[in-house]
């Protein structure tokens, strides 16, 4: 390989954050005119990595080699001026200007040199949306635009600036089935025109069929690069990991289980927004007592919905819920909890956790009489603490006493207490979503033994989450939904991949 | 009283409350509630009156006045942009300071906490009487104000330029509106928001000047009396924007002008003073009540996730 | 050294250091003027104890400060970022006053309690309002409460101008509210309202409220996360709304309090901004109850010692405001540079 294949190489890249390191060691080559993916697991430093090629960090130690030059790259105006283009996982756009000047933000052409030349930003937005047949109108403001034409309108941005270097960051997480269709062909079209592109997931299915190569980072260094087609899903993943990867399954013949009553009912739930589009669509199904009921689905289907409907932070338009025998459409949080309802929200940080407040609050705040945390009527701080130190014990919270707050842990030791929160007051029903999203193998094992352990004790658990292999490997039924729909409900037993891949895209499957 | 006189007095009486709203408006589109306006008026006032009745010159008190609200407008983006204090409680602090410092200054160089009324004050340029007669109607509005009046009404379109028509005001609101989308355009975010203080300053040093120099020619501790709140409210009831906060402003200007002449009727000037602060919350809360219909979230009875 | 006073250490310090520069920059400012600016600074801080009379005038500053940092601290807690106590302290007075003014027939048993419950509801009713706007529609609660200062401030210059004025007296001033419900003076200390004893166990009732009740620890969750304290079954709505009833009936009882202990009558202009100062307590105090108790007593010995300097030195005594500005200015600042780059 000669330096004129090469259009960048990194030697030795190591970044820390205080005492923190992100980048231990990370060495990649990337040719030119190839797509070239970077695999790595949550917090492996693949983010990390981008922001020092973008300009936002710097590295700690080693080189960047464009072209053949060293160079450094001190802020993104530096990154572009290199022909670096970065498209972020969260869009860097600002809604109410339009396409145009958002092509344009921090560069616009000048007239007089004082005002903006409008007529230009616009004349060359269009000329660069019609060349690369993106349809986009440079006069429509952005926070008019669907999520799929927004990224579009990010690749532009790059690709205004002449970027040889496209990165792209995450691009899938945000887009539905078809949209992801629609970006594989940008990215095809891309590289037909001579553009290199550097592709970051942890979801190599998605990419594989555009790829070229894929290099691995695991734990903030750079472990293997392959050529994609040579290798399997499985070897990245090994890579990804660093030994092979032991799924936590439902134990024994699934058909063989027998369930209690019926503890969740949904009968024809419907929920709409402002704008009169269904987000959810007549969803009927229950759950068992002692029955794992999966839910998948491509983010943005319905399932974040589903789940704060259930739980009762979203009010619902038509139908029924009925909980333990009780109707609770109508009910409260706080009376759902009563009927029997423990809830894991998908996002920790958001709706999980007050990260401010510490382990002992945050693991006791639905559960100060039912822990005997009160004492007339009062908080005991001794029982509190004496609460909360026997459920880090218990769930094995690292790092953590009754007083740290617990923003401060990791993100697998704060699952670990929103779990011992909900699960202590023993629901009948457990509403789990994406209870590992962002963990790390470890953590990831620890969750779904204690989501296996409540369903093994008798109770009903709804499992929502986007990864497949989480859903396989815990459900006992697999429910899809596509669109606010629920498209079918299949058991464990009869339920491959493909099928269930099929109807997440929208797809009726031939086979049940 | 004829009409003509009714809207000269409206619109003198407005231009302080419409440089103090044009300068909470530029922060405001860099996401900043600027509360220090009030502040920054008061210093630019009580300089105007200083520097003029030491040097006897219209032109240095002016200038000294607009120079000193916006040194206090860096000295607020100093301590909140880089040592990170909370825009709120240092543009409070701002004001306390303002208030306080010109209370000390009077006591200590002038000895006289109630205020300075210099003997002899030189005059600013006003529009002189007649040199507009040819215009019809609004020549006679015009003629006998000060030229700080003709700023202000040029501020309007000068802002609304600077905001949507150069480089430079629309990274101010990409700053305001998406830090982080501004900060990987390149972007300086700090020092956008950094500018748009400063503006506010030179606003509000115009305002002040106003205040002080037009007709009134001394300076009272607290002489401005709520116009910086009075202006902020104008920019909330225009929605950020320059001309309708303009508009908003000249009705408080003319609620002023108004609550005046009324307690001639006995009816108590309180109640109209009120007027603009009222019309504030009502505005507000009737622009978020109707954004609040158009997208209302799903929500249960009794049991909203905001 | 354990974590409790490393973590209490932390807390203190930067308000300490706001305090330490502050007071710094003041002693150039005082040693710039006068030969004497130890005496200046001995007189600003501790003349308070020279005589009882002295300490009384010192506690009557501090009874306001605590009470109305004490409803900053259930707002703030509730993550509503109150500025209005300086109407809801006027609020509070007037109702007070026009009680004690129009009803002085009524029995002082029953007349006592019903002016402080009119000048607490006045309070908690502007509280309300803010609290309010900002669960059911968003509405930026800085901003209606600096509206509702102003607005607050015009009424009741135009009650004590045109409804209740003593016509006799000098200035905007109401008349008296009836004697027999003035408050008695604080035990052993004649000239101090009895109404710092109150502000004093309202503190720790505060403290208790906040920090050892499951109510307080909804409060707190729902001021830091509200979709958090939502998703757990607090009705966080509510809380917010108590929270703000809460803050403004406790800056309406400090003006009650002012009238029937201390002034015995509304005055216009009768505070030295104590809404602002008592937030500045209590952000100061990292809005926590017993350090805001501590912070109010620091700052009512600033700004009553601020005469003493002004009569034994030369200062001026608005040394104190222009202090004051400089304190709240600092306050939230960080050591730490952010930097303009970001």
């Amino acid at each position: 390989m000669t330096d004129n294949d090469t259009i960048l190489s990194l030697r030795g890249i190591a970044k820390t954050f205080g005492e923190k390191v992100a980048l231990k060691r990370v060495d990649l080559d990337v040719r030119r005119g190839e797509v070239h993916v970077i695999c790595g697991e949550n917090g492996a430093g693949k983010s990390t990595l981008m922001n020092i090629l973008a300009g936002i960090h710097q590295p700690s130690a080693g080189e960047i080699v464009l072209n053949g030059e060293p160079v450094r790259i001190p802020d993104p105006i530096a990154a572009s001026a290199h022909g670096i283009g970065m498209v972020h996982q969260h869009f860097t756009l600002v809604p109410s200007m339009t396409v145009a000047e958002n092509l344009f933000l921090g560069r616009q052409p000048r007239r007089l040199g004082l005002f903006s030349d409008r007529a230009a930003m616009v004349d060359r937005a269009r000329e660069l949306s019609l060349r690369y047949n993106f349809g986009l109108d440079p006069n429509a403001p952005v926070g008019q635009l669907s999520v799929g034409q927004r990224q579009r309108v990010e690749i532009l941005k790059a690709l205004a600036f002449d970027a040889k270097l496209l990165i792209l960051d995450e691009p899938t997480a945000v887009l539905t089935p078809p949209e992801v269709d629609e970006l594989l062909q940008v990215i095809d079209g891309l590289r037909a025109r001579g553009r290199t592109i550097l592709f970051i997931t942890h979801k190599l299915r998605e990419v594989k069929s555009v790829s070229d190569r894929v290099t691995v980072i695991r734990h903030g260094e750079s472990i293997s690069t392959h050529r994609t087609a040579d290798v399997s899903e499985a070897d990245i993943a090994r890579d990804m990991v660093g030994r092979d990867v032991f799924l936590v399954g439902r134990k024994g013949d699934g058909a063989a289980r027998s369930f209690g009553a019926p503890v969740l009912k949904l009968d024809r739930v419907s929920m709409t927004n402002s704008h009169g589009r269904l987000l959810l669509d007549a969803i009927s199904f229950d759950v068992r007592a002692g029955e794992v009921m999966g839910i998948a689905g491509v983010d943005g289907n319905g399932q974040t919905e589903l789940s704060e409907a259930i739980a009762g932070l979203m009010a619902i338009q038509g139908g029924a819920i009925e909980l333990c025998g009780r109707d609770v459409t109508r009910a409260s949080v706080a009376e759902r909890q009563e009927a029997g309802l423990g809830f894991i929200p998908e996002d920790r940080l958001d709706r999980g956790l007050g990260v401010t407040m510490s382990v002992a609050e945050n693991v006791a705040a639905t559960n100060y009489s039912r822990a005997g945390i009160l004492r007339h009527g009062f908080v005991d701080r001794g029982r509190l603490d004496a609460f909360a130190a026997s459920k880090i014990k218990e769930f094995d919270v690292r790092g953590a006493q009754a007083s740290t707050p617990v923003g401060w842990l990791s993100g697998g030791n704060m699952q670990k207490v929103v779990i011992a929160r909900e699960l202590e007051r023993d629901p009948a029903l457990l509403v789990v979503c994406q209870p590992t999203r962002g963990l790390d193998i470890g953590a990831s094992e620890f969750v779904h033994e204690r989501i296996l352990a409540a369903a093994d004790r008798g109770h009903a658990v709804l499992l929502i989450s986007s990864e497949l292999s989480e859903i396989f490997a815990l459900s006992d039924r697999i429910g899809v939904m596509y669109s606010g729909r629920l498209m079918r409900v299949l058991d464990r037993a009869v339920a491959d991949e493909a099928t269930v891949g099929t109807l997440m895209n929208g797809g009726e499957a031939v086979a049940a | 009283m004829d009409i003509q006189s009714l809207l000269a007095s409206v619109l003198e009486q407005s231009t302080p409350i419409l440089l103090a709203a044009l300068a909470a408006m530029i922060t405001l589109r860099a996401n900043i509630l600027n509360v220090a306006v009030e502040g920054m008026m008061l210093v630019a006032a009580f300089t105007a009156i200083a520097v003029g009745n030491a040097t006897g010159s219209a032109s240095l008190a002016f200038l000294a006045a607009v120079a000193a609200a916006i040194l206090m407008s860096q000295l607020l983006a100093l301590l909140t942009l880089r040592f990170s204090a909370d825009f709120i409680v240092a543009g409070l602090g701002i004001n306390l300071l303002a208030a306080g410092g010109t209370l000390f200054a009077l006591e200590r160089f002038y000895n006289s906490p109630g205020g300075l009324r210099p003997p002899s004050f030189p005059d600013v340029w006003h529009i002189p009487d007649g040199s507009l007669s040819f215009v019809p109607f609004l020549g006679r509005i015009l003629e006998g104000q000060s030229f700080i009046v003709i700023l202000a009404l040029l501020a309007v379109p000068a802002t609304a330029v600077f905001l949507y028509q150069t480089p430079t005001g629309a990274n101010l609101r990409a700053a305001g509106e998406d830090e982080h989308a501004a900060r990987s355009a390149g972007i300086r975010v700090g020092l956008m928001k950094a500018l748009a203080v400063g503006i506010s300053g030179l606003l509000s040093g115009l305002a002040g000047a106003q205040l002080a120099m037009d007709k009134l020619h001394f300076f009272l501790p607290d002489m401005t009396s709520g116009r910086g709140f009075i202006g902020l409210a104008a920019t909330l009831f225009g929605g950020g924007l320059p001309w309708m906060t303009a508009a908003a402003s000249f009705l408080f200007g003319f609620f002023g002008a108004l609550g005046d002449r009324l307690q001639a009727f006995a009816i108590p000037s309180q109640f109209v003073l009120m007027l603009p602060y009222i019309a504030a919350i009502l505005g507000l809360t009737f622009a978020r009540w109707r954004a609040h219909r158009r997208n209302r979230p799903a929500r249960l009875p009794g049991h909203q996730t905001t | 050294m354990n974590e409790a006073a490393r973590s209490f250490l932390r807390a203190i310090g930067a308000p300490l250091g706001a305090i330490a520069l502050t007071m710094a920059l003041g002693f150039l400012l005082v040693a710039s003027i006068t030969d004497e600016p130890v005496q200046a600074y001995r007189d600003l801080l501790f003349a308070n104890f020279d005589s009882l009379g002295n300490f009384a005038l010192f506690l009557n500053r501090a009874t306001p400060l605590t009470l109305i940092a004490l409803g900053v601290i259930f707002s703030f807690r509730a993550g509503v970022f109150n500025v209005g106590g300086e109407g809801q302290l006027y609020a509070g007075a007037i109702a007070a006053t026009v009680v004690g003014v129009f009803f002085a027939d009524l029995p002082a048993v029953i007349l006592l309690p019903l002016a402080v419950a009119a000048g607490i509801a006045a309070g908690a009713f502007l509280g309300w309002i803010p609290g309010v706007l900002k669960v059911r529609l968003a509405v930026d609660e800085v901003v209606t409460t600096l509206m509702l200062n102003t607005i607050v401030l015009l009424f009741t210059s135009y009650l004590v101008n045109q409804v209740i004025r003593d016509t006799s007296a000098y200035g905007a001033v109401s008349r008296m509210v009836a004697k027999s419900i003035w408050l008695p003076p604080m035990p052993g200390v004649p000239g101090a309202t009895s109404g710092f004893l109150v502000a004093v166990v309202l503190a720790l009732v505060t403290w208790v409220v906040l920090f050892r009740t499951e109510w307080g620890a909804q409060l707190r969750a729902a001021g830091i996360n509200l979709r958090f304290a939502n998703a757990v079954g607090v009705p966080a709505n509510r809380r917010i709304i108590s929270a703000m009833l809460v803050a403004g009936g406790l800056a309406g009882l400090a003006g009650a309090l002012y009238v029937l202990g201390i002034g015995h009558r509304f005055e216009q202009n009768f505070s030295p901004a104590y809404g602002l100062v008592g937030l500045t307590c209590a952000l100061l105090a990292r809005i926590h109850p017993i350090g805001a108790l501590a912070t109010a007593l620091f700052y009512a010995m600033m700004l009553n010692g601020a005469a003493y300097m002004q009569i034994s030195t030369d200062v001026p005594r608005s040394l104190v405001n222009l202090l004051t500005g400089l304190l709240v200015l600092l306050m939230t600042a960080r050591l730490r540079k952010s930097g303009l780059r970001g």
